[in-house]
């Protein structure tokens, strides 16, 4: 693949992140969600206390990531299911920081409308204290969401 | 008539538990493929709507699709496969399989309750 195409690919990708964020919060957790802003950094270091994980390979290489502090994420898994928020457990915060990971990239991949990414299996880790080094082999962009609850970070390194 | 979910995911699990509460079937849940066959071994008279994720441990959805429609005891249970997976090619694998219905995640309550009840031959909502 050319560099523009390469490109192109990556944009096509970043622009249905962004969408995708949002369809996601509004449909599974009927939740209003704001777009706050954009940024790319060379390095990046993971301090949110919840953060899931997906690889993509294939056509494109790279890591999506979904970060927010544990009591966003309770609230938002809270939403999804239709428990209170202290009824979840910490099996239930996992499951959910890796199927918000996971629902955000598969809405990525549709709407760039690409076939030739595949999807990792997600990972994720909530902890109350960690440090992460997010090392890519490429810039990483992050977008910023606010919620009423908090803000919520999206990472792409494509 | 009971509704089966096949996904890894325990959220969605709940999710699509909750709405078919909400529309009047009881859900069964299983957490990968063999655990959707086994449950299909047990009770599988009584499911009357297989929702089946794609990505999964194990056998993959299109896999555990094809078995499904392979085995005359369970050929007629409609199958929706529900997953992240939107492409042209993986809706065309499954329905060339026999998936009766697609459903990407994410998903309003209101479609999927739709979804379900379209499948089941009783109109939408």
């Amino acid at each position: 693949m050319s560099g523009a195409d390469s490109t192109e690919l990556m944009n096509k990708l970043l622009t249905g992140l962004r969408l995708a964020v949002t369809e996601m919060m509004t449909a599974m957790a009927m939740s209003e969600v704001v777009f706050a802003g954009q940024e790319s950094a060379d390095s990046f270091t993971l301090t949110n206390e919840v953060v899931g994980l997906v690889r993509l390979d294939g056509q494109l290489q790279g890591m999506v990531g979904v970060s927010c502090s544990q009591s966003l994420l309770r609230e938002i898994v809270s939403r999804i299911v239709g428990l209170a928020p202290d009824e979840l457990a910490m099996e239930d915060l996992l499951d959910g920081a890796a199927e918000l990971a996971n629902m955000v990239c598969g809405g990525m991949k549709t709407k760039a409308q690409i076939g030739s990414v595949q999807l990792s299996p997600p990972v994720s880790i909530v902890g109350q204290e960690y440090t992460a080094q997010w090392k890519t082999n490429h810039p990483t962009t992050v977008f910023t969401f606010q919620m009423d609850e908090g803000v919520l970070m999206v990472h792409a390194s494509l | 008539m009971k509704l089966l979910t096949i996904d890894d995911s325990r959220t969605i699990r709940r999710v699509i538990s909750g709405i078919g509460a909400m529309v009047g079937f009881e859900v069964l849940e299983a957490e990968n493929g063999d655990a959707g066959i086994k449950v299909l071994e047990q009770q599988g008279d009584e499911v009357a709507l297989i929702l089946l994720d794609w990505n999964m441990p194990g056998m993959n959805g299109l896999e555990v699709l094809k078995l499904v429609k392979a085995d005359p005891r369970w050929a007629h249970i409609p199958v929706m496969m529900v997953t992240t997976e939107g492409e042209k090619d993986y809706i065309i694998k499954a329905i060339q399989a026999g998936a009766i219905h697609y459903q990407t995640k994410p998903f309003t309550q209101e479609e999927m309750a739709t979804r379900i009840m379209e499948a089941l031959g009783m109109g939408g909502l």
